[in-house]
């Protein structure tokens, strides 16, 4: 059934949905939630409560070991392999530790997402140029990351996740790694992001973020899932919406 | 240029930097074994083409007043018989050729006792009862023996055919071979990569881009490596081409390949590097294909 074709609305939809690591013990039980398009969400939790593996779960990294994951509307259990790249596609991530290639410019990490969906190279340096502009690095376009700074590598990070216009925007622990100045630059620069029709994501520990950007805020805690956030449904939890 | 950008840096890595040679010792060997195989089922041919519809006929030693008598004769009886075509009595000078491989130029001088041998011509069609055949002609001439070369057309046809599948067979061995150390090379460049790999995974490259990574880089290092080993290769053959026919003396054909034959070897280096860079792709995606 297509969700989003039946008023659903939802970007994300999680039913029930456990997770394993290999035979490993289940890291998070019964999740589910929903995401309206638009939205914006912030994922908290300790450390090792199933932040990451929430994300992960979402950027389609992982397979549930159960219950289902629907992405822009589409089961993801049933759509064929060779499609998951293109619903990759439709996925910004902003990972915990960045994940740029060392031997990439920042431009050509930037240029990653568009060059595999075979966008033609006369298009791309402009467009990338113009969005490493938008992040304040016009003048590190060359540079290569392990000669950046910390800040700088997250905003080429971030840059690369939205620069093929994403529907949705996952940023785990974006802020971990910079003062809190940057921080809520690039707290600002996400809700640009999410006014333009991005819905967005951020997992974060960082509760002076929280309490500044007054968004709806899931909780991740010994893998369930809880929190007043809008779709919120996890059958363990009945303090949360339904 | 930006269009030239790999984004998985694999021209660093410790396996990839043996690859042009192992491909090119391979592709030497492959294309040793190849024009092996080539050059025995030529001979082979060859030898066939030379005995088959001849048969050689050989009068015993016998006093000088009656040779020519009796070479007569039996030259005559065979141009009576049906299916003959061709009957010539090989002079003596002619057969001082023939054994000189083995008993040098002077052969003549020696004044060794030698048959006389008389080359005869069949058509195809006709089925000569050699038995028969030998039995009328020694009437004429006793102890006159008729060999069609049947044993050693049985013997060459075996030994040729078995030579040919062993020439065959280590060229298959060899291209395995370099399809297990690509197999091995790409693993491990995957595995000393996973991170970049799994970062184009993520952002949604689909199997093909991450493979076309790997066939690329491996198609420039396999195809220096199989042209320098196809040039040596063909370098050896040449030499042995040149050098063949004087260390042989005369008792093995000669050592040459035919322009279809050349173009068929010319066609291995491209058929090795297509099978490597083939071999790349599918392991390539056989291991992302264990990734959701």
């Amino acid at each position: 059934m297509n969700a989003l074709a039946n008023g659903v609305g939802d970007i994300v939809r999680f039913e029930n949905v456990g997770m394993r690591y290999r035979l490993g013990a289940e890291v998070l039980h019964d999740v589910s939630f929903s995401l309206p398009a638009g939205s914006f969400h912030f994922l908290t939790g300790p450390s090792g409560a199933g932040k990451s593996s929430l994300m992960r779960l979402m950027y389609l990294a992982h397979r549930p070991s159960r219950g289902s994951i629907s992405m822009f509307g589409r089961d993801v259990s049933t759509v064929p392999r060779t499609e998951l790249a293109a619903l990759r596609r439709r996925i910004g991530v902003v990972f915990q530790d960045f994940r740029l290639i060392d031997h990439l410019s920042a431009l050509d990490n930037v240029a990653l997402p568009l060059r595999v969906a075979g966008a033609k190279e006369g298009q791309i340096r402009n467009h990338v140029a113009e969005l490493l502009k938008w992040v304040g690095l016009e003048s590190q376009i060359d540079d290569k990351p392990t000669t950046l700074s910390g800040g700088e590598q997250q905003r080429v990070a971030i840059a690369r996740a939205v620069i093929a216009r994403p529907q949705i925007l996952l940023a785990d622990e974006p802020t971990g790694n910079v003062d809190d100045d940057i921080a809520i630059r690039l707290m600002y620069l996400l809700e640009e992001l999410n006014k333009i029709g991005t819905t967005v994501v951020v997992a974060t520990h960082n509760e002076s973020l929280i309490e500044r950007f007054k968004h709806p805020c899931f909780h991740v805690e010994d893998g369930l899932l809880s929190g007043p956030g809008v779709g919120v449904r996890n059958d363990r939890d009945p303090g949360g919406d339904q | 240029m930006i269009g030239q950008v790999r984004d998985v840096p694999l021209s660093g890595d410790p396996a990839s930097r043996y690859l042009p040679w192992t491909v090119g010792l391979l592709v030497f060997l492959a294309t040793l074994a190849f024009a092996a195989g080539m050059f025995l089922a030529s001979a082979g041919d060859t030898w066939r083409q030379d005995l088959s519809g001849t048969l050689t006929v050989q009068i015993p030693v016998s006093d000088k007043a009656d040779r020519l008598e009796q070479v007569n004769a039996v030259a005559e009886l065979l141009r009576t018989t049906p299916g003959v075509v061709f009957v010539r009595p090989i002079p003596d000078a002619e057969i001082a050729v023939l054994l000189e491989p083995w008993l040098g130029k002077q052969v003549l001088e020696l004044e060794l006792p030698m048959p006389d041998l008389i080359d005869v011509s069949v058509t195809r069609a006709a089925d000569i009862d050699i038995a028969a055949l030998s039995a009328r002609l020694a009437q004429v001439a006793p102890g006159t023996v008729v060999d069609d070369h049947a044993i050693w057309l049985r013997r060459l046809t075996e030994f040729t055919l078995i030579a040919e599948t062993i020439s065959f067979a280590v060229m298959i061995v060899i291209l395995i071979s370099a399809v297990a150390t690509v197999v091995f090379t790409t693993r491990t460049g995957l595995a000393i990569h996973s991170d970049v790999v799994e970062v184009l995974h993520l952002i949604g490259a689909q199997d093909s881009y991450v493979a076309r990574q790997f066939q690329n880089h491996t198609l420039r290092l396999a195809s220096a490596g199989a042209a320098v080993g196809f040039l040596l290769g063909a370098g050896i053959i040449w030499l042995a081409h040149v050098y063949g026919g004087k260390l042989s003396g005369g008792l093995l054909p000669e050592l040459a390949l035919g322009p279809g034959q050349w173009a068929l070897l010319a066609a291995l280096p491209v058929a090795a590097v297509l099978l490597v860079v083939l071999t790349v792709g599918i392991t390539v995606k056989r291991v992302l294909g264990k990734m959701m």
